[in-house]
């Protein structure tokens, strides 16, 4: 115990108590929920999450420098719209060349959004509330009221959600959330060891103070957003995979989950602290819940959305309660020690 | 160096602040304002003075919102209709962005009564809180038609051109269902689209109804109803939820474009095709793969191409004074022939003119139907 308070903080731990609720979660539907314990529920949890994962780990960069992105969720409408039409048009395209197109078309969107935050200096809110209608609108306009449709895609694209990395005794772990776990991994290590992903912290804790020890605050932001745009392109292509047929209506609202998924797992929506390993539980908290309780009888359909936000709620206040105790615990410690 | 920064700022500050305030609201309007007048309307202008004399009428086509594939279809048909009636007024389809529906249909009602239209054509997706915006437009003498989704309380409407009974709509489902599952039956749900689509409600309703009074379908046993917000990612989610809750579960009818799709394609994804099927209304170039390969072997749809251009002619007719809106009264809806107004037997008050009828699509036809 003793060795545990010397080598981390309560902050450090905070991702324990976010385990901790998903375990109770699970405890509690395990119960309620007929034939919980399955390979299946783990197939169904993780496949919804893998798209939002790797959202989250861009909103996360985001939101340490004291920011957001609310224009995430008319991204990735445009960009799975985008690579779809294209890949309609060339069958041939080679799956490198799609998911780069994505990436680049999500990072362009990005650098947009970030050059108006970090060099316009406009907050960041007004600023992606614009560019979230301003991108559907292009996306509405690309359209044309044409639907991009599961038919004139490759067949790679549409079998890509169900190939399997590994699977063991029906425990399937699908590629999608492969690439989504290999993101938020690289991304931690980017926020641990990187001077950049230091900078982020700096940045978020005393914008102000970063300033004026020379930081290079415009350019970290910018960074962070292009980042963001980069990896909700990718987010975008998944989901074009996941859903073949993509309309303009796709991602719609996706923002807001992307930020609940988020603010959940410990990211400070005031920037500075948080890390991608608390955006990944937080997401998956999130997507525990709301896939139990479609599939608890109990629940009609109208007081799901009701009883999800109470759940989130619930979990955010236990968690503050959590990481208070753990807190407690060390000043004493020190205290003694 | 610095200056130049500070003043593009400056500039870009203007520009978003003004971006801003603006965007949220009017995109409502705005994208649909260039395609339509410069597309449409002018070359129907030219083409007016051919046909002698027929008065001119301002119209709205108000889509439940811009960018899907069966409201362009309503769009072209209403055109068709314009040009053969030779109306030397405008034709404008005016819309809301996907995410502003309700607000920027009751806007778009509004600002068309302020600017003198004469008559609007709203696929309503605004519940009755259209119902204000709707009465005003009336008040300011336009006719108001609905088409495709009614206004519940059938308050500020002149009549309602339903696509296909809504009775109709209940017992193809329950004849798709059967031929599905065949003689000995076996559990069904069904995904729609949102709990406050008036369409959604009455044909689930109407399928429901068939279902337990009609001794043919006694075999068939509807277990669930959800709901998918005609989003796909809810859709899908609902979708394997059905699965998971009901390990007999055979057959996901889902009365949506976007809900029978994503239902399909989820089923194709975890491999569920040989044990669930899928069925309901969608749209032939977005189900094709799905019906070939077995997953959803059967679905109907109605021509949204029809329904725009009866909706054309009979709103027309009406602001013309050339008909009333009133039951019993008969008229001549060019290719499309004779149509009576009737008591819509769905609502407790309003009119309706209906369309009809379905078309069944299977492997036979749905390639075909998809060009």
């Amino acid at each position: 115990m003793t060795w545990i308070r010397r080598r981390f903080r309560p902050e450090q731990i905070r991702e324990l108590s976010l385990l901790v609720l998903i375990l109770a979660a699970v405890l509690f539907f395990g119960t309620q929920v007929e034939n919980y314990y399955s390979p299946r529920t783990f197939v169904r949890i993780t496949t919804s999450v893998a798209i939002l994962v790797v959202m989250a780990v861009g909103q996360t960069l985001v939101v340490l420098t004291r920011n957001i992105d609310l224009s995430v969720g008319s991204i990735v409408g445009f960009t799975a719209y985008f690579v779809g039409t294209m890949l309609a048009r060339n069958n041939e395209m080679s799956p490198a060349a799609a998911v780069l197109l994505a990436v680049g078309v999500g990072t362009a969107m990005g650098a947009v959004n970030g050059a108006i935050i970090a060099y316009g200096r406009v907050p960041a809110i007004i600023t992606t509330l614009g560019t979230l209608a301003i991108y559907r609108t292009l996306l509405v306009e690309f359209a044309n009221a044409q639907t991009v449709i599961t038919a004139s895609l490759p067949g790679w694209v549409i079998d890509l959600p169900r190939v399997n990395l590994l699977s063991v005794g029906g425990l399937d772990v699908r590629l999608m959330v492969g690439v989504a776990l290999l993101v938020v991994f690289l991304f931690q290590l980017l926020l641990s060891y990187l001077r950049y992903g230091r900078l982020l912290y700096a940045i978020g804790s005393n914008p102000d103070a970063a300033q004026f020890v020379g930081l290079s605050v415009q350019r970290t932001v910018f960074l962070a957003y292009l980042l963001c745009g980069a990896l909700t392109g990718l987010a975008g292509f998944m989901f074009l995979a996941r859903f073949g047929n993509i309309t303009v209506v796709a991602g719609q609202g996706m923002e807001l989950q992307v930020v609940a998924a988020v603010v959940v797992g410990g990211v400070n929506i005031f920037g500075g602290s948080g890390s991608m390993l608390g955006a990944l539980l937080g997401t998956v908290l999130i997507a525990t819940l709301e896939q139990s309780l479609l599939r608890w009888a109990q629940i009609s359909e109208f007081w799901r959305d009701a009883i999800l936000g109470l759940l989130i709620l619930l979990a955010i206040a236990a968690d503050a309660v959590i990481l208070e105790r753990l807190r407690a615990l060390w000043a004493r410690a020190h205290q003694a020690g | 160096m610095k200056r130049l920064w500070t003043s593009l700022a400056a500039l870009l500050i203007l520009a978003l602040v003004i971006g801003a305030c603006a965007a949220p609201a009017p995109p409502a309007a705005a994208p649909a304002e260039e395609p339509a007048p410069a597309e449409e309307a002018e070359p129907a202008q030219e083409e007016a003075p051919a046909a002698e004399g027929a008065p001119a009428v301002d119209m709205v086509l108000l889509p439940k919102f811009l960018g899907i594939l069966v409201f362009d279809q309503a769009y072209q048909g209403a055109q068709e209709a314009h040009q053969e009636i030779g109306n030397p007024g405008k034709l404008e389809f005016l819309g809301p962005t996907p995410e502003n529906s309700v607000q920027g249909q009751i806007e778009i009602v509004t600002t068309a009564a302020t600017q003198g239209m004469d008559a609007i054509m709203i696929s309503n997706n605004a519940g009755d809180q259209i119902v204000p915006a709707a009465k005003a437009a009336k008040e300011a003498g336009m006719t108001v038609v609905t088409w495709d989704s009614p206004i519940p309380s059938a308050e500020g409407e002149d009549l309602f051109v339903a696509q296909v009974d809504f009775d109709e709509t209940g017992k193809v489902m329950a004849e798709m269902a059967l031929s599905i599952l065949g003689e000995d039956g076996g559990k069904l749900a069904i995904l729609s689209a949102s709990p406050d689509a008036a369409n959604q409600n009455a044909w689930n309703a109407a399928f429901q109804e068939v279902l337990e009074t009609d001794p043919k379908y006694a075999n068939l046993e509807l277990v669930d109803l959800v709901y998918g917000n005609d989003q796909s990612e809810d859709s899908y989610n609902q979708a394997l939820a059905l699965v998971d809750k009901y390990p007999d579960l055979e057959l996901i009818m889902a009365p949506t474009t976007v809900g029978i799709a994503a239902a399909a394609k989820a089923m194709q994804d975890e491999g569920l095709c040989d044990k669930v099927k899928v069925s309901g209304l969608g749209l032939p170039a977005e189900m094709v793969s799905y019906t070939l390969n077995g997953c959803a072997p059967e679905f109907a749809l109605w021509s949204f191409k029809d329904l725009g251009y009866l909706t054309y002619y009979v709103t027309y007719l009406l602001a013309t004074g050339q008909i009333e809106a009133q039951e019993g009264v008969t008229f001549e809806a060019g290719r499309m022939g004779s149509y009576t107004i009737e008591k819509d037997p769905t609502r407790d008050r309003g009119l309706r003119v209906l369309m009809g009828p379905f078309t069944i699509y299977t492997a036979e036809n749905v390639e075909e139907a998809a060009k």
